[in-house]
This record gives structure tokens, sequence and C-alpha cells, in this order.
């Protein structure tokens, strides 16, 4: 299962590497997004290794409204356009 | 028996993931990615949660929860990406 979440980190960099050489602010969006729910599963994953349904909790709330935010900020970043 | 199938759900997840990724970093058009990324994000994670449900651990309920809204939100959260940077750019183009 370590080897598992080793891969889980190494998928992980591609969107923070993404994030972090882009410029256009969509492109940074997609990748937050990425992140958001990566982090997320891998973060189930650890609760389900070390039998700890806490750090569950933590992962769903983060799954649902990091994902709440992230559209919230698309919405903001919209109209920011439009003015 | 079950555990070799939870294994290769949970390997199947992170190959999905992996392709979902790769086209993140080249240069394509957002929509473009916003596709692939979706998708496999999407459907690699919920294999992922399916693999874990199968070691049927005490967290059950939170994985059923974490699959559904994953299922949810996560194409919700894609429609809302299109929906904004597309109506971005014909404002630009207008």
């Amino acid at each position: 299962m370590d080897f598992i979440l080793i891969a889980m980190i190494l998928a992980l960099l591609i969107p923070i590497y993404e994030a972090w050489q882009d410029n256009d602010i969509w492109q940074k969006m997609l990748a937050f997004a990425s992140i958001a729910t990566k982090t997320s599963i891998m973060m189930l994953v650890v609760s389900v290794l070390r039998d700890d349904w806490p750090i569950g909790v933590v992962a769903v709330i983060i799954l649902s409204v990091g994902n709440a935010g992230l559209m919230l900020l698309a919405h903001l970043i919209r109209r920011m356009n439009e003015i | 028996m079950t555990n070799i199938f939870s294994y290769s759900l949970i390997i199947i997840g992170i190959i999905f993931w992996f392709w979902g990724t790769f086209p993140l970093v080249g240069n394509r058009s957002v929509l473009f990615k916003l596709h692939s990324l979706s998708v496999a994000d999407t459907l690699g994670s919920m294999s992922i949660v399916m693999g874990l449900l199968l070691q049927i651990p005490r967290e059950w309920s939170l994985l059923l929860l974490a699959l559904i809204t994953l299922a949810i939100w996560n194409t919700v959260l894609g429609y809302v990406l299109a929906y904004c940077s597309s109506s971005g750019e014909t404002t630009q183009n207008d």
C-alpha cells in the first residue's frame, strides 16, 4: 500500500508543477481543482490504511467544500474578467 | 481474492490519474485539458474509492459518501470551470 501512496504523491506533483509554471488563470484553476481531488482521495487512502475515521471525515469535507469553494472562485474570476 | 481485486482497482485508478494529468502540462486549450482531467480524475478517484471499499474497512460509510460527493461535485465543478472559462473568452473576443 505504501507503493500506492508514493505513486499518488507522484501523480499529485504534476498538477502542482503545472500550477507553478502556467500563467493563465484558468490553467491554474484546473491544476488546483485536480490537486484538491487528489489530496482528498489520498487522505481517504491514509484513513483506511490507519483505520482512523476522523481523517476520512476531513477528506470528505475537503472533497465537497473544496470543490464548492473552487466553483465560487471560478464565478468570481469570470465576473472580474467582465469588468 | 478480494484483496487482489481491490489492489487492481486502485492501480487502475492511479493509471487514470496519470493519464488525465499528463496533458495538463502541455499547451492545449483549457477546455481540452478540462475534459481529459475531469473525466480521468473523477473515474480514477471513483475506482480508487471502490478499491478501498472492497477492503471493507470500518469507514465504509465515509467512502460511500466520498463516492457520491465525487460523482456530483467533480462533474459540476468541471461544468462550472468550462462555463466560466469559455464565457471569459467570448467577452475578450467581442
